[in-house]
C-alpha cells in the first residue's frame, strides 16, 4: 500500500466513528446536528493527555472517549424534553458553541523549549505521539481499524440486546415507547452518552493521524457530513453509516480528475439515491431480507407453513 | 450610553433582514414540515446571479435585486423538485439531507461561475448618513429596515388577506385536511417555496448589499442566521421571525462592540441554546404538534 492509500484509508476509518455516533442517535429517532463537537472534545483531550501530560496512547483515547461521552451526556439532559428540529438545532448551537469556545482556548505548556498545547483559533500542533513512539503509518492504520471493528461487534451486540431494542422503539414512537414501560429518558441519555464516547474515541484516534488540529475543522458541515453517512449507507444496521463514508469519500477520490465538478456529481447522485432510497442503501428492509437468508429454514419449520422449494 | 443605543440602532437595521432570512426559513418549515439545509445556498445563488449581473452589465441595483430575487426563487424551485416534491411522506429525514447534499453542489456551482473568493457587490445607497444629535444612522441601513419591515408586513397581509394565504394556512395546519377541503396542495407547495425563496432572496440582496461584496460562504450564512432568528421568535410565525431577528441583530450588535466578532458568535449560540433549553417555543411562537416532528 502506497502512503495515499493509506492515507485515505485512515481517514475513512477515523471518519467512521462520527458517523457512527451520529447514527447511534438516529437509531433513536433523534437527529443530531452536533456529534462533531464531541469529536472535537475528544481530539483535544486525547491531544493534550499524550502530548502535554505524557500519557500512553491507550489511556489517552479512553480519556478522549470519557471526555465525549460527559459532555454528551451533560448536554443530553437540558435537551431531553426536546424532539426533532428543537432537538437538531440545540446540538447544531451547542457544537457551535464547542468551536468557538476551542478557538478562545490557550493551554501550552514548555516541552524541550517549544511551546506545545492548544493556541486558540491557531490550533493544536505538534501532537507527536505516534512520531515519538516509532508507530509507521500501517500500525495505526491497524488501531484504527481494531478499534472500529470492536465497535461494531459492539454495535451488532446492541442490536440483539433490549437495550437496542429499545433504541429502536423509541425511535420509532417514543410515547409508545414510554408506555410500554420503557424509560425513555434513561435511553436518551445512555445513547447520547454512547455516541459521544464514540466521536470522542474518534476525535483521539484523529488528533494523533493528522498531528495537529483546529476548531475550524470541528465546523457544521463535519456534523451535517457525519449525518449524511447514515442516510447514504443505509440506517438498518451499523454497517449502514460506514458504507456511507465509503462512499463519500472513496467517490470523492475516485472522480478527483474532474476536480471542479465533483460536489455537482456527488450532490446530484445523493439527491438521486435518497429519492430511490429514503433511508438509505442498506435500509431496514434490505438488512431483514438478508438476515433471512441465513434463517431461512427454521420458521418454516416451526409453523409448518413453509413454501415448498 | 451613546454607545449602547448606537449599538441597538445598528442591531435593529442589520436584525431586520436575519427577519427576513427567518421569515423565508418558518414559511418553508411551516408547509412542508421538513428542514430546507439549501434555504441559505438558494439564496447564495440569487447572489451569485445578481453579482454576475452586475459586473457583466454594470446594472443598477433595482436590477441586481431582480436578478437576485429570481435567482434565488428558481434555485427554490429546483430544491423543491430534487430534494421535496418526489420524497415520500415519512421521509423527512431524507429531504433535509437531499437538501444538505444539493448545498454541496450549489456552492460549487457558485465557486465555477465565479471561481474567486470573493467579489464587488454593488452598493444600496450612498451618502452621508443622517445625524441624530449623537447618534448616526447610515442610508443603506434605514433602506434595509424598511424594506424588511414593508416585505414582512406584505407576507402577514398576503397570509391573513388572500385566498392563496388561507390555502398556505390551510397546509400549514394540516396538509392532508386541506387537501380533502380542495386546497391544490401539489400546486401550492412549489409556489410556496419559490415565494419563500425569493423573500430570503430579498434579505440577501439587502445584506450583500450593505456588506458590498459576495463569498461563497453566504450560503452557509444565511442557513445559519436564518435558523437563529427563526427559532429565537418562535417557529411559524411572522412576527415571532420578525422580532427573532431583531433581537439576534441586537444581541450580535452589542456583543460585537464589546467583546469582538468570536464572543459575538458564541453568545448568539449560547442565546438560541437558552431559548431552546428553557422556552422552546420562541418569543412569540406556538409549539404546535406540526413543528415538532421530526425536521
Amino acid at each position: 500500500m502506497d502512503d495515499y492509500m493509506i492515507g485515505v484509508l485512515s481517514n475513512i476509518g477515523v471518519v467512521s466513528f462520527v458517523a457512527l455516533s451520529a447514527y447511534l442517535l438516529l437509531l433513536t429517532g433523534e437527529i443530531s446536528f452536533g456529534q462533531q463537537a464531541f469529536f472535537a472534545i475528544g481530539a483535544y483531550a486525547a491531544g493534550i493527555a499524550t502530548a502535554l501530560w505524557g500519557w500512553p496512547l491507550a489511556l489517552a483515547l479512553a480519556w478522549g472517549a470519557v471526555s465525549g461521552g460527559g459532555a454528551a451526556v451533560l448536554v443530553g439532559i437540558p435537551t431531553l424534553r426536546l424532539h426533532g428540529l428543537y432537538f437538531s438545532i440545540a446540538t447544531l448551537a451547542f457544537a457551535e458553541m464547542v468551536r468557538i469556545l476551542f478557538e478562545l482556548f490557550r493551554y501550552q505548556v514548555e516541552i524541550d523549549g517549544e511551546l506545545v498545547g492548544p493556541n486558540g483559533a491557531e490550533g493544536f500542533r505538534g501532537i507527536r505521539y505516534i512520531f515519538d513512539h516509532n508507530i509507521d503509518a500501517v500500525q495505526f492504520l491497524a488501531l484504527i481499524y481494531s478499534l472500529l471493528v470492536a465497535v461494531l461487534l459492539g454495535f451488532v451486540l446492541l442490536e440483539r440486546s433490549q437495550t437496542g431494542v429499545a433504541f429502536r422503539m423509541i425511535g420509532e414512537d417514543a410515547t409508545l415507547a414510554g408506555l410500554q414501560g420503557i424509560s425513555v429518558a434513561r435511553h436518551k441519555v445512555l445513547a447520547a452518552g454512547l455516541a459521544g464516547a464514540l466521536a470522542g474515541v474518534g476525535g483521539g484516534l484523529y488528533a494523533h493521524l493528522t498531528t495537529y488540529v483546529e476548531p475550524r475543522i470541528f465546523d457544521v458541515m463535519l456534523g451535517v457530513h457525519s449525518l449524511a453517512y447514515g442516510l447514504i449507507g443505509g440506517l438498518g444496521t451499523a454497517f449502514g453509516p460506514l458504507l456511507g463514508v465509503l462512499i463519500d469519500i472513496g467517490l470523492l477520490e475516485s472522480i478527483r480528475p474532474l476536480a471542479g465538478y465533483r460536489m455537482i456529481i456527488f450532490g446530484g447522485i445523493v439527491a438521486v439515491l435518497l429519492i430511490v432510497r429514503p433511508r438509505g442503501l442498506l435500509d431496514e428492509k434490505l438488512v431483514h431480507r438478508i438476515g433471512r437468508l441465513f434463517v431461512r429454514s427454521w420458521p418454516a419449520k416451526k409453523d409448518g407453513r413453509g413454501k415448498p422449494a | 450610553m451613546v454607545d449602547l443605543v448606537q449599538n441597538t440602532i445598528d442591531g435593529l437595521m442589520i436584525g431586520s433582514s436575519y427577519g427576513l432570512l427567518a421569515l423565508g426559513f418558518t414559511l418553508i418549515f411551516g408547509v412542508m414540515r421538513r428542514l430546507n439545509l439549501s434555504y441559505g445556498p438558494s439564496v447564495m445563488i440569487g447572489g451569485y446571479l445578481g453579482t454576475v449581473v452586475y459586473l457583466q452589465f454594470g446594472a443598477g441595483p433595482l436590477t441586481v435585486a431582480a436578478a437576485v430575487v429570481v435567482g434565488a426563487a428558481v434555485a427554490g424551485i429546483y430544491v423543491e423538485r430534487l430534494c421535496f416534491a418526489p420524497m415520500k411522506a415519512g421521509a423527512a429525514i431524507a429531504s433535509m439531507v437531499s437538501s444538505f447534499a444539493i448545498w454541496m453542489q450549489l456552492e460549487q456551482a457558485a465557486i465555477l461561475v465565479l471561481p474567486r473568493h470573493t467579489y464587488a457587490f454593488p452598493p444600496l445607497a450612498t451618502g452621508a448618513p443622517i445625524e441624530l444629535g449623537p447618534f448616526a444612522i447610515r442610508v443603506d441601513h434605514l433602506v434595509m429596515l424598511g424594506s424588511a419591515l414593508g416585505l414582512a408586513a406584505a407576507v402577514q397581509l398576503v397570509l391573513y388577506r388572500t385566498r392563496f394565504g388561507l390555502a398556505l394556512r390551510a397546509i400549514i395546519g394540516n396538509p392532508v385536511a386541506a387537501h380533502l377541503v380542495g386546497v391544490d396542495v401539489r400546486m401550492v407547495m412549489p409556489l410556496a417555496f419559490a415565494g419563500a425563496s425569493a423573500i430570503g432572496g430579498v434579505a440577501g440582496f439587502l445584506v450583500l448589499a450593505v456588506d458590498q461584496q459576495i463569498t461563497p460562504m453566504f450560503g452557509m450564512w444565511a442557513t445559519l442566521k436564518g435558523l437563529i432568528a427563526m427559532m429565537i421568535g418562535g417557529l411559524g410565525s411572522v412576527p415571532g421571525a420578525v422580532l427573532g431577528g431583531l433581537l439576534l441583530g441586537v444581541i450580535e450588535a452589542q456583543s460585537q462592540w464589546y467583546f469582538g466578532p468570536q464572543i459575538r458568535d458564541l453568545v448568539a449560540y449560547f442565546v438560541l441554546f437558552a431559548f431552546l433549553a428553557i422556552r422552546p417555543r420562541g418569543l412569540v411562537g406556538s409549539m404546535s404538534e406540526a413543528s415538532t416532528q421530526k425536521a
